[in-house]
């Protein structure tokens, strides 16, 4: 058996970087190990970023997932400002052409906001970091009408903290529904109801043309007339940083972008590994990127545990949460098209897990209010048997009872 | 150990009612506390998460962890650290007194964990 890494550098310090050296330090693992983030800030967290770090009710200090008190009393080097120029097995250069020896090189680089041709200027802006955020924060408070161009996640999260503070907000997504893809078109069109309840002029199918400024705001011109706003958000997905590991001949995504790992995060360079966002796996015939934030930390774990020696755990269902308009959404598996969906609860009072049914199987849940029944529906996933659907949709049919009268 | 002659025990609900439910919530005075019944033994949690503060009553025991519903934080219920974090939960002394759940309105120091 070869031997074990005794370093680690991670290029990166968000979730998947964090994960990975704590749980690292957690299991015993004593050698020198290097935390590199392009950023001038110590690690931190982003899902505030769009929600109540926006309204307000929460701050910087808040963010920080390792301060320097932790990296002291548990021997990990923090290098804020410290872009890496290149890596190989074995080393990461940096910008300023020093170079760090690491036996094992976690990549944790994450994702950049992707960016609309011809919607740029000063009244334009994107979210991925705590500046762009900060940006953002300190803009609204000046801001009547606030355009968001994208109705994923981040798009919902940023209208709804605009809608808390008092701000018209005119949403504009490309698709027919928003989070249509992910969510199907009924919980889809929940969602879109959600918006339109809470205040906002939600617009679907939009095509975008320009944008231009003017003497007080923007007008952004769409097929289906002009939008005038005095900020712009654009939130339409993101492109994966991973230049380096391109530079580095090492295997990515050749259509949309990402580091290719295997189950234990392993990059096709020994030694490299790549979690988080960045990270993409082969999925059937094309590969499969998750850019949330349990993702993140959860391949981080796997990262520690090959360092570690240990096996990696049996993959997980993918699972990610919102909250927006003072609603808590949590969503698990994959939703197949032409899903049945089973419900549970009421979705008129916005208190409902929806099960997505495939012959009869459990392939997905979307629970509204309802994350006490997550950890069920990740046991329906894994069944892959047939599951009765009086008793999904019946309340007073415990989850966990019915589950074990399956798998008794 | 808390000092039980100084302890207001405050009776909440009938352990045969909660064994039933396996969760519940209940408030004492202002502060709500969320009761789970993690195999045979009831425990005691602040209901308002630590994290973002949702209320923990409709989470779920999982792997002998309470789960808060909100982000999935699992909670142990001997000390009420967040699995995998450096974060709490506060936790309460529960006592079991003629079929009565009995709970500690004051949270457990950490000394005392």
């Amino acid at each position: 058996m070869p031997d074990l890494p005794r370093s680690l550098v991670t290029v990166g310090a968000g979730q998947a970087a964090v994960a990975a050296v704590r749980m690292l330090r957690r299991r015993g693992f004593d050698g020198p190990v290097t935390v590199l983030s392009d950023e001038p800030h110590l690690p931190y967290q982003r899902p505030p970023l769009s929600k109540d770090f926006l309204t307000g009710e929460s701050g910087s200090a808040d963010l920080v997932l390792l301060d320097e008190a932790w990296a002291a009393a548990n021997d990990v080097v923090l290098r804020p400002g410290s872009a890496a120029a290149a890596v190989a097995p074995g080393e990461v250069v940096l910008a300023d052409g020093s170079r760090i020896d690491a036996d094992a090189v976690l990549l944790a680089t994450g994702v950049r906001a992707r960016t609309l041709p011809g919607l740029a200027g000063e009244r334009v802006l994107h979210l991925r970091t705590v500046a762009d955020a900060t940006r953002l924060r300190d803009a609204l408070p000046a801001v009547e009408r606030l355009a968001v161009v994208g109705g994923g996640l981040i798009g919902a999260e940023v209208a709804s903290s605009a809608r808390a503070r008092g701000i018209d907000v005119t949403v504009l997504e490309a698709g027919q529904l928003p989070m249509l893809g992910q969510l199907g078109p009924g919980m889809a069109g929940f969602c879109a109801d959600l918006a339109r309840d809470h205040g906002v002029d939600l617009r679907c199918g939009q095509e975008i043309g320009s944008i231009e400024e003017t003497a007080d705001g923007v007008v952004i011109r769409t097929a289906a007339g002009p939008v005038a706003a005095d900020l712009v958000v654009v939130a339409v997905g993101s492109v994966p940083n991973d230049e380096l590991a391109r530079a580095a001949g090492i295997a990515t995504d050749p259509v949309r972008g990402g580091i290719v790992v295997d189950d234990a995060c392993r990059t096709s360079a020994p030694g490299v590994f790549a979690a988080g966002d960045v990270a993409t796996r082969a999925a059937g015939e094309g590969y499969l990127r998750i850019e949330h934030v349990d993702n993140a930390t959860t391949q981080g774990g796997t990262v520690a545990r090959a360092l570690l020696g240990k096996p990696t755990p049996p993959a997980e269902a993918p699972w990610f949460w919102s909250d927006q308009y003072d609603l808590n959404l949590q969503f698990v598996g994959h939703a197949p098209a032409d899903a049945e969906i089973v419900i549970r609860g009421s979705v008129t009072e916005r208190d409902f897990t929806a099960f997505y049914l495939a012959d009869g199987c459990v392939r997905a849940a979307f629970a509204v209010e309802r994350g006490g029944d997550v950890p069920a529906a990740r046991r329906l996933l894994a069944l892959g048997t047939p599951v009765p659907r009086e008793a999904l949709a019946d309340d007073d049919q415990d989850l966990f009872d019915l589950l074990d009268s399956i798998t008794a | 150990m808390t000092d039980t002659d100084t302890t207001h025990w405050i009776a909440t609900v009938r352990y045969a009612d909660l064994a039933r439910r396996r969760r519940t919530r209940v408030e004492l005075g202002d502060r709500a506390v969320a009761l789970f019944l993690v195999g045979d033994r009831v425990f005691a949690f602040d209901d308002v998460c630590v994290h973002k503060g949702r209320s923990l009553a409709r989470g779920v025991v999982w792997q002998g962890r309470v789960v808060c519903p909100a982000h999935q934080w699992a909670f142990d219920p001997e000390t009420g650290r967040a699995e995998g974090r450096d974060e709490c939960q506060p936790v309460h002394d529960v006592r079991i007194v003629d079929g009565v759940v009995h709970v500690d309105p004051r949270p457990r120091s950490h000394e005392e964990i």
